[in-house]
């Protein structure tokens, strides 16, 4: 695809790079400096909010264009400086693949999306037709190439969002961020492309978080960034001990060799223990199936209980079923053949409003949920929907507000908090309801490692659930903090049961598209009498 | 849910064979000539019309269902009133001919309250009723039958420019995740005890009472927007006249069909202007007593 070119030199050279936004007080990012050879992928990696974000923006060119700020400093894209290029060239040298495909993707159809970049460029039509096939051939999706882009699954757009980046010939690549949606399987596919790409002269820079995932192409160099300023650039190897491992997921080993040097953190241990002999279920499935056309099921035959006690990891690939599940769970949606029972009662019976009273769902991202004015009223809202007495509602939410540390904030607006505290105003909303079940749809995607972590030992040691049900990509979500583990694939209950039983099973991980982490791997080896798993800094002191 | 446009691909149909060009060009001549006339015998063939095109585009009752019977609750309803209290038509005729008045068996302060029906306010509703579904028909088709991804090359080859042509392709790709998002934001609040349909209270506190869809949809639609302005900046959009890969050639039927629209639209302004365009009401019913005389 690309022109190759020398090794040796830098594609990339970053020299003294500082930048202000104009509406911020503070600089995004200070005196960074680097260089990138052709065919080299280098791993931008840190905590959210560390710089990485503009760093892409000043390398892509959309600052100072499209962002406007103090830029200090010089950039040099082969060998020439960008100060004053035209976005329009910047783009035929870097390419930029966004975080989310679906904002990215412009074309109703593939063959229109992937052409876009091409048809700006004012390219002749027989070019345009041949490059973009080219590059729809080059990364195996020509089946795709009259589909609807909206119809495409998440690593389908991944795939047809850098096809179009590569159909404009670029020679560095940019990708922000591109396993974040991504099922395990998927996330190794979009991987090996990106090696493949590399191995070929193109020079790669990568965001992401899952610094553990990566690390599996074996990247050149790691940059890591914090506070926007540049903590450590050199090969993988070194980075373990040279960053705080809580900030970036790296893999298992690593993090145990750095945890046995430093002083024990203290254990997390649930509040949730699971019930022996367990209660009357919360929630039951009774053979439910489901499809949105007759023709098209979506689930398939679904029987199983929710207790209390339970923390249940709801894993498998995209598009296999596991949030249609979750919305029967909380009445969303009801089964076309079978039934869900909720304490007894058929969901058929029951409004989605008195389902909520018993399962609270907290979706995957805040912002589709937080409208008040204030986080009070924010909170108020779901009791009040539910008539509770207004002297009932206010000491909802006051234990609310304690229980997940906003006392204080009543009065701000929920939209101008922080993700991480957003996070927690739809948690809170949650409790205020006294929804007995939590229900969480990835609660973890697109935060930092360190977040990940502080966000579910929260969750798991809050009291006032009797049962958390989340659904999540991440295989060390359920190792750490699970109990039980549901794995659905192509809308079966493939598996259902102690998260050792159901993720020992390498053949049935590996038809369900999941990926064994190292973290899993580690755990299994260790003798099946140990109980539960571990996380990597329990592992350290375990051996 | 899923949130999809309408468009299906049906083959063999007519409408759907043509170019969209041409067939937004004759929509216009279509629209021109019907606004131009109330006479019912001139508005009978553009009905003809309308209903050959709705009978040849293969749509189903079930997928048009939901707008088929808006269109007729909404026309029904007006042409119902305007019958009854001939609202809008008095512009139309100077002298009624009473038909049928039914007189109220009561007073109220010295008034009687009288329905009548005559014959200006007769053919003055059957009129408007041929007319706004005439319309109503030609225009449910559009999103049918017009292919998604045709309308920013369409637009583009009716002579507007490229960001406004592009912005048209942008809103069809758009529209289905807008759609989405909106159906998260309810499944959301609705687990959140929220029921719309139990929405209380006058206009303005219902409207209010719409902040939980409303806001939450607005800020990621914004918020969304960014990335969407950042894609297209990282590829070059609007720097330069940009080339459609998709190209459309006008065919014969494309061409006969633009004529005919053409001659449609002649013909029915020269009617016009010569003032054969105004209500029609037979001499049959002018025989009837006038009102008030």
């Amino acid at each position: 695809m690309t022109t190759p070119v020398p090794a040796s030199v830098p594609l990339v050279n970053v020299a003294g790079l500082s930048f202000r936004y104009r509406d911020r007080d503070t600089l995004a990012i200070q005196d960074i400096s680097f260089e990138v050879p052709a065919g080299e992928v280098l791993l931008v990696a840190g905590a959210s909010g560390c710089g990485k974000t503009t760093l892409i923006r000043c390398l892509n060119g959309l600052i100072p264009r499209s962002y406007k700020g103090e830029l200090q400093g010089r950039i040099e894209l082969l060998g020439q400086d960008t100060a004053s290029m035209p976005l329009a060239r910047i783009s035929q040298m870097v390419g930029t693949v966004l975080q989310d495909p679906e904002r990215q993707i412009l074309g109703t159809r593939v063959l229109y999306e992937v052409a876009f970049g091409l048809e700006n460029l004012s390219l002749p039509r027989d070019e345009i037709r041949e490059r973009a096939e080219q590059a729809l051939a080059y990364l195996n999706i020509m089946d795709l190439r009259d589909r609807e882009t909206f119809h495409l699954s998440g690593g389908e757009k991944q795939k047809v969002a850098l096809a179009g980046v590569l159909a404009m010939r670029p020679r560095i690549l940019i990708l922000d961020e591109p396993l974040a949606s991504l099922d395990p399987a998927s996330a190794y596919e979009t991987l090996d492309f990106v090696r493949q790409l590399a191995d070929e002269g193109m020079t790669v820079i990568m965001i992401e978080h899952r610094v553990e995932d990566v690390l599996r192409i074996r990247p050149d160099r790691v940059l890591f960034m914090s506070e926007g300023r540049l903590r450590y650039l050199g090969v993988p190897e070194g980075m373990a001990g040279a960053i705080d491992t809580r900030e970036v997921k790296l893999p298992a080993s690593q993090i145990i060799a750095r945890a046995r040097t430093e002083p024990p953190e203290p254990t997390v241990v649930p509040l949730l223990q699971p019930e022996d002999p367990p209660s009357a279920p919360i929630v039951r499935f009774e053979h439910a199936s489901f499809g949105y056309e007759p023709s098209l099921p979506v689930l398939h035959d679904i029987s199983l209980d929710i207790h209390r006690g339970d923390i249940v990891a709801v894993l498998g690939p995209n598009g296999a079923g596991k949030t249609t599940l979750i919305k029967h769970a909380i009445g969303l949606l009801k089964p076309t053949e079978g039934r869900v029972l909720v304490d007894g009662r058929d969901t058929r019976q029951l409004s989605v409003a008195q389902v909520a009273a018993t399962l609270g769902y907290v979706f995957q991202s805040p912002s589709h949920m937080l409208f008040a004015p204030t986080v009070h009223d924010e909170l108020a809202f779901g009791p009040r929907n539910l008539h509770h007495d207004p002297a009932q509602i206010e000491k909802e939410v006051i234990h609310a507000l304690d229980v997940v540390n906003l006392r204080g904030m009543e009065n701000d607006p929920p939209l101008a908090l922080s993700f991480g505290q957003q996070k927690r105003v739809s948690i809170a909303a949650v409790l205020a309801m006294r929804s007995r079940v939590l229900v969480m749809d990835e609660p973890t995607a697109g935060q930092d490692y360190r977040n990940v972590l502080d966000f579910m030992d929260a969750i798991v040691q809050m009291p006032g659930f009797e049962a958390i049900l989340f659904i999540t990509h991440d295989v060390d979500l359920a190792v750490i903090y699970a109990n039980r583990v549901l794995l659905v694939s192509g809308g079966w209950l493939a598996a259902d049961g102690a998260p050792r039983a159901v993720l020992g099973d390498a053949e049935r991980l590996r038809r369900c598209r999941i990926v064994p982490t190292s973290l899993l791997e580690l755990n299994l080896q260790r003798p099946t009498s140990a109980g539960r798993f571990l996380r990597a800094e329990e592992l350290a002191r375990a051996a | 849910m899923l949130v999809t446009w309408r468009y299906h691909h049906r083959p063999k149909s007519f409408v759907q064979s043509l170019d969209p060009r041409a067939w937004l060009i004759f929509f216009g001549c279509f629209l021109v000539a019907t606004v131009m006339t109330w006479d019912l015998r001139l508005l009978l063939p553009l009905l003809g019309v309308a209903l050959f095109f709705i009978f040849s585009s293969r749509l189903t009752w079930r997928e048009t269902r939901r707008a088929w019977l808006f269109i007729t609750g909404f026309v029904v309803f007006f042409s119902g009133l305007t019958l009854l209290t001939g609202r809008g038509g008095m512009e139309h005729y100077t002298v009624e001919h009473v038909l049928a008045a039914a007189r109220a068996p009561f007073s109220l302060f010295g008034w009687t309250p009288t329905l009548t029906v005559s014959a200006e306010r007769l053919m003055f509703a059957a009129s408007m009723l041929v007319r706004v579904f005439s319309l109503a028909s030609m225009t449910i088709l559009i999103p049918y039958c017009i292919n998604p991804a045709q309308y920013g090359v369409a637009f583009r080859g009716l002579g507007l420019p490229d960001k406004f042509a592009y912005a048209m392709d942008l809103t069809m790709r758009f529209i289905p995740t807008f759609g989405r998002d909106f159906q998260l934001t309810m499944d959301a609040q609705r687990a959140r005890g929220y029921e719309l349909e139990k929405l209380e209270g006058g206009l303005f506190a219902q409207v209010r009472k719409l902040a939980p869809l409303l806001v939450p949809v607005t800020i990621h639609a914004i918020a969304g927007s960014e990335d969407i302005i950042d894609a297209m900046d990282l590829r070059a959009f609007g720097v330069q006249p940009r080339t459609w890969l998709l190209q459309l050639v006008y065919q014969r039927r494309d061409q006969i069909l633009i004529a005919l629209g053409v001659m449609m639209m002649v013909a029915y302004t020269a009617l016009s202007l010569i003032g054969f365009g105004r209500l029609w009401v037979p001499e049959a019913l002018q025989a009837f007593p006038v009102l008030g005389g």
